[in-house]
């Protein structure tokens, strides 16, 4: 008994090292690629990246360079992982906003913006989002989008209110969404804004940094010479978050709970609880499909007092620090901003990955046949505000979501000393880069 | 545990082998040789899971992570941060809360529950596996039913209950002054039926004999319960507040499903600081140091509790 247990026991524990040995031999798969094939990422879900792979088939096509093209969703955990072993991609789109991060960890290659083919038909305003701290560049734009207003139609046409223009306009349209039964079931059940408010991730910045701009406050500003100075608690701002607060302590204004609610859990405005939403075009499709496009209208942001500026953002093509494929690199990313490339990446069978191309020669509007696009496009070219890229964004932004969250928690305290707590974790936060102007 | 296995099993089988009438194969691995070959596997598995990254993470602890450019050594420069860091702080004295009170509550409603569901009926078999659900259930989940019924506004589930007995509504999750309180409720409602399975096996060890001769004696049922089962129970209890040492201030899931931290920053604990700081700032070096930091705390109080309740054992 003892000898034939100890057999099997001897086995178990061979077959156990052998899978272990091979679960470690199957993590550097990625090392045996041919060397002149691009290695491209992007940050995406099987349907984007269904599109994406058919902008790289087009590119093989026409150049004959092939491309391992690797869809990944947890996207800077692997890049940080590849950069460990120094093995970055050679080229990746990744959002706009990390600039800073991806070039303070030496992962970007400057890139000559004069030697891009089709630079010149990318608007300035777009090259300028790209620039690092040292006043080189290091991305170059691939997509970019702004945020609108999305109202439910039926609803505001039922409440007999006209698409609101002005902050006033827009508070009255949610209390009466609140109060006056839009969905008609007889229950006081409805709210006037969805607002993910949450500090996880940014989101109470992501949301309010549009309301903050409208109302002539900011959260840093550019000093000029790679340096940045603090604005969210100057009167402006003040002021700006005042209003916003008024919006979440009115009650019916705001979905209840908004604070701790992320963009997973602020579903009211497809499940009809809630009939305003200020959020940006990829939202088209999923919800043409669960409201039907007749049930909603996309509207300008409306307008504060200093003006009706949003929120852009977008995604940049980024080519990887110690890539040996320097010229394939920047034929992929030339290749990319062709209209070419960009129709394909706007008009797509799964879902699209181009926003509001980059290149002045396409209009959104008339490439995709659907009129909101201009909507957007008129947002991001009068109105459209990126984050500073070129600093380190996100602790920067996570110290002014984390401020402004308690801010509009609490609705008897006093603003001002709340943003002054705000702006020092905010300094810190810049002071820390050593970008404290 | 695994080592002081080690001796016993080499010690048997070579008595066994020893005193083994059957004649001993030759070229036969010695029994202290087999008994590593058994190991071999865990240890394999728990060095390259385990061991590896936890000394990595020390190790990126005294750096500054930056793996494209080269790591920069800061010394203790992130530990000083994490101390010095009065959101960090904050995050103690939230985790600590949540700690004890979880521990607390989730051990008297376990207790409870035992008690009430104790015996052989196959009823009581079926209620008691029902109790045990939310124990199985992944946290995500329930985290996401709580949320649901935690809905803030007068005709939410829970509200609706509390208008019921003429109180609320209350904010729950969305309040800062009740989220904290909220998110302790879930804790106890996921660990009480643990706690009730390892209660339940106490009580099965509790001599019958000793409540009838106590009634017998005149003892009412309180009497009988602290006299009785309390001390019977206190191996029990000593495992389930071990358990609670080592688990309790690593507390997160349920945190980062209900509140993620806040309203207000005002459920923020320790770990989902150490997220936030490590996988969205990228820091990972600070995010070691206070994952450190953590380690040492649950090492502490997990070597107070076993001190102190090995001392009630005696």
């Amino acid at each position: 008994m003892a000898p034939r247990t100890a057999i099997r026991g001897l086995l178990a524990s061979v077959s156990a090292v052998l899978l272990l040995g091979s679960a470690a031999c199957a993590g550097d798969d990625s090392a045996g690629d041919a060397g002149d094939t691009l290695e491209v990422w992007t940050r995406s879900a099987p349907e984007p990246a269904a599109t994406y792979k058919d902008i790289f088939a087009a590119f093989t096509a026409k150049t004959g360079i092939a491309v391992d093209y690797q869809p990944v969703v947890e996207f800077d955990q692997q890049l940080q992982a590849r950069a460990s072993s120094k093995d970055l991609p050679d080229v990746f789109v990744a959002d706009a906003a990390n600039l800073g991060t991806y070039q303070a960890q030496g992962w970007l290659q400057p890139i000559e913006q004069a030697s891009v083919t089709g630079g010149a038909d990318v608007a300035d305003t777009a090259w300028k989002s790209v620039t690092g701290l040292d006043g080189k560049t290091y991305g170059i734009p691939f997509s970019r989008q702004a945020f609108a207003t999305f109202i439910r139609k039926d609803w505001r046409e039922k409440v007999g209110l006209p698409v609101p223009k002005t902050w006033a306009d827009l508070t009255a349209l949610a209390k009466a969404f609140a109060e006056k039964d839009p969905d008609g079931n007889g229950k006081k059940d409805t709210y006037g804004m969805v607002v993910p408010g949450s500090a996880q991730n940014g989101y109470t910045v992501f949301w309010s940094a549009s309301y903050l701009w409208q109302g002539g406050g900011d959260i840093v500003a550019d000093a000029g010479g790679g340096k940045y100075r603090v604005e969210i608690n100057s009167d402006t701002s003040v002021q700006a978050v005042t209003w916003i607060r008024e919006q979440f302590c009115t009650p019916g204004v705001v979905q209840p709970g908004a604070l701790t609610q992320t963009t997973a859990q602020t579903t009211h405005f497809t499940d009809g609880t809630a009939g305003i939403y200020f959020t940006g075009p990829y939202n088209f499709v999923p919800y043409d499909q669960k409201l039907t496009k007749d049930k909603y209208e996309v509207v300008p942001a409306p307008a504060g007092p200093a003006g009706g500026d949003v929120l852009a953002n977008g995604e940049n093509i980024y080519l990887g620090a110690g890539s040996k494929l320097t010229d394939a690199q920047k034929k992929l990313a030339d290749f990319l901003i062709t209209p070419e490339a960009q129709k394909l990446g706007m008009v797509s069978k799964t879902q699209a990955v181009v926003r509001l191309p980059v290149t002045k020669t396409l209009d959104a509007a008339r490439v995709t046949g659907d009129q909101r696009w201009s909507v957007i496009q008129e947002a991001y070219t009068e109105n459209g505000r990126e984050f500073p890229a070129a600093l380190q964004w996100v602790p920067v932004r996570n110290a002014a979501a984390e401020g402004l969250n308690k801010v509009l928690a609490d609705c008897s305290g006093d603003v001002k000393a709340g943003l002054d707590a705000t702006a020092q974790a905010v300094s810190a936060a810049l002071q820390e880069q050593g970008v404290l102007a | 545990m695994t080592t002081s296995l080690v001796p016993v099993r080499s010690g048997t089988s070579r008595s066994r082998s020893g005193g083994d009438p059957a004649p001993v194969r030759r070229g036969r691995p010695s029994g202290a040789l087999i008994s590593w070959l058994f190991l071999i596997p865990a240890i394999l598995l728990a060095v390259y899971f385990k061991f590896i990254p936890m000394i990595e993470g020390i190790r990126l602890s005294l750096f500054k992570v930056q793996p494209f450019l080269g790591n920069e050594w800061v010394g203790l420069d992130n530990y000083a941060d994490v101390l010095t860091d009065a959101r960090f702080r904050d995050a103690l004295g939230h985790t600590l809360i949540l700690g004890v009170g979880q521990t607390v509550g989730a051990l008297l409603v376990g207790a409870l529950l035992a008690l009430l569901l104790e015996g052989q009926t196959r009823s009581l078999w079926v209620l008691r596996s029902a109790v045990f659900l939310p124990v199985v259930t992944a946290t995500a989940v329930s985290g996401e039913i709580w949320r649901l019924l935690y809905h803030p506004t007068p005709d939410g589930p829970l509200n609706s209950l509390l208008s019921l007995l003429g109180l609320g509504p209350s904010q729950f999750i969305a309040g800062t002054d009740t989220a904290l309180w909220s998110v302790m409720a879930v804790g106890i409602w996921i660990g009480a039926p643990y706690n009730m399975v390892i209660v339940l096996a106490g009580l099965a060890g509790v001599d019958r004999a000793l409540y009838e001769s106590a009634s017998v004696d005149g003892a009412g049922t309180l009497r009988r319960l602290w006299h009785i089962t309390v001390p019977a129970l206190r191996p029990a209890i000593a495992v389930i507040l071990t358990l609670a040492a080592i688990r309790s201030l690593r507390t997160f899931t349920e945190v980062y499903v209900l509140t993620g931290g806040g309203p207000a920053g005002s459920t923020e604990v320790w770990m989902t600081r150490v997220i936030s700081l490590g996988l969205e700032e990228n820091n990972i070096g600070r995010a070691s140091a206070a994952s450190v930091l953590l380690l040492l705390l649950t090492l502490t109080a997990t070597l107070v509790v076993r001190f102190a309740t090995r001392k009630k054992e005696a």
